[in-house]
């Protein structure tokens, strides 16, 4: 990959247009093409049906299209910029923001089953391809700390055992409170206020914010730079399988909100507990070395807030809008 | 001097003491100041009491299950006691746990985790409200885990 303009050129550029080519590219790359699409395409790719949600099996069908093969990946270019191109500044920056993904994704593939027991017949397609989705991204990250970084462990969890050391304590906010109203909803799988307070947290926060936040971060470096092909690749294949997971998250509380309007209380008290807690950092991770300052990554935070909630009519209290001003958000997704 | 046992009147006295106390400059390390500076806060207005469970003690230690009852005022501990099965249970939040997770939270496994990976999970309380102190309540688990005590092997070991 040749070295192209800076990570952080988006913000100023605001939302792109994307022509039906450039959709058709993002749709249509294998995994080897993948590697050759600009994130911030893949990115605006996420909202381009915000406004006009599709339904499930449409993104079912999409799924069964777009999946790839996580052991197709090949990490030895990406062990080689790891160990002898990247500086120590540059992996220790990299890691502490990866780490929040090698556990997020572990963390919203098991949180997602009981979802689907109170969701109707066609989204449970749907749910169904999102739990292979996330599957198969743990296993990505997986790889990329075993190839890549050089992690140990004849498991998944003792390799997540040895990556926990860079994640912040806060982690424990949107994901604990996630694992939690999976129980809730583990309980009282038909109770459609727990399912929305859970979709909040999962859908709007953790997917359609928190992560294609971060996923921005470390892709737009690994592009910048022309290092870490296969995580480019895969992660920005990851970025494609998160559209249809936001698309169909958001597509189930805006039909929650329109068959029930007080449905809003539901999504407002979780985003205030959510707001709540991301008001505090326990760790200072500079992302300097990756072409990114703390302020421009709470500018892009703020963007993709801002847009899934234009873009499904969901409009926040006085309240919420103070609270959202304090915000530092956790560096993780899923 | 012996160690008190899990889940005993003395070793609920040595929950209580640690948790006035708060984090040690040990603990702390590693952590910004203003994320202790959270916890201070949260710390001085926390309302609430919390009934920490064990839903299988060991018969050697007392009747499952048994419940350590932790009531939070003007940032100090008021009430740290064993109830058990037979008393009434009052708390703002009940969680429970198994004997197994007291024992790995004790033996240093992550208190983020043990509430990420549901080892303890609420039982009963507003789930919302009870996750905007999230952070001060893992902090006091970490706490709890530390404080020494004598766990005895079950017929499962």
């Amino acid at each position: 990959m040749a070295e192209r303009k800076s990570p952080t050129a988006v913000l100023r550029e605001g939302p792109r247009a994307l022509s039906d080519a450039q959709v058709r590219e993002i749709e249509e790359a294998d995994l080897a093409e993948v590697g050759d699409v600009d994130i911030d395409d893949v990115i605006e790719y996420v909202h381009k049906d915000l406004k006009s949600l599709p339904d499930y099996v449409t993104l079912y069908r999409k799924y069964l299209k777009q999946r790839w093969d996580v052991y197709d990946l090949d990490f030895t270019q990406d062990k080689i910029d790891w160990t002898e191109k990247m500086s120590e500044e540059e992996r220790q920056s990299f890691i502490a923001v990866s780490s929040g993904f090698h556990h997020g994704e572990r963390q919203v593939e098991i949180e997602l089953p009981v979802f689907m027991i109170g969701a109707g017949e066609e989204e449970k397609l749907h749910i169904a391809a999102q739990i292979e989705d996330e599957a198969r991204h743990t296993v990505f990250f997986d790889r990329f700390y075993r190839e890549v970084v050089g992690l140990a462990g004849d498991d998944i969890m003792e390799v997540l055992d040895a990556s926990f050391q860079w994640v912040s304590e806060t982690f424990v906010g949107p994901f604990g409170l996630l694992a939690y109203q999976a129980d809730e909803v583990r309980r009282n799988p038909y109770d459609e206020r727990a399912r929305v307070r859970y979709g909040t947290t999962y859908f709007l926060w953790i997917e359609g914010v928190l992560a294609l936040s971060v996923m921005k971060v470390t892709l737009s470096y690994a592009r910048w730079r022309g290092f870490l092909p296969a995580y480019y690749a895969g992660f920005t294949a990851t970025c494609r399988d998160e559209s249809r997971h936001v698309q169909g998250g958001m597509r189930y509380l805006q039909d929650a909100v329109r068959k029930d309007p007080s449905m809003i209380t539901e999504i407002h008290n979780t985003l205030r507990t959510i707001l709540s807690l991301s008001g505090v950092a326990s760790r200072r991770i500079y992302f300097e070395p990756l072409g990114w300052t703390e302020e421009e990554v709470q500018i892009l935070f703020f963007q993709q807030l801002r847009r899934k909630l234009s873009d499904v009519g969901i409009g926040l209290t006085p309240d919420l809008e103070e609270l959202l001003g304090q915000v530092q958000p956790t560096l993780a997704g899923g | 001097m012996d160690q008190p046992m899990f889940f005993s009147n003395e070793w609920a006295d040595a929950v209580r003491d640690a948790l006035t106390a708060g984090p040690t400059k040990q603990q702390r390390e590693g952590k910004l100041d203003e994320y202790w500076d959270f916890y201070e806060l949260i710390k001085s207005l926390y309302p609430a009491s919390w009934a920490l469970g064990c839903r299988d003690l060991p018969a050697s230690v007392g009747k499952a299950p048994a419940y350590l009852t932790v009531r939070w005022d003007g940032g100090t501990v008021i009430t740290c006691q064993i109830t058990g099965p037979d008393d009434p249970l009052d708390a703002t939040y009940v969680l429970d746990m198994d004997y197994q997770g007291w024992r790995e939270l004790h033996d240093g496994f992550d208190p983020q985790r043990t509430v990420m990976y549901r080892k303890i999970l609420l039982e009963d309380g507003d789930l919302l409200e009870f996750f905007k102190t999230i952070y001060f309540f893992v902090e006091c688990l970490a706490i709890i885990g530390k404080v020494p005590a004598q766990y005895p092997e079950t017929t499962a070991d």
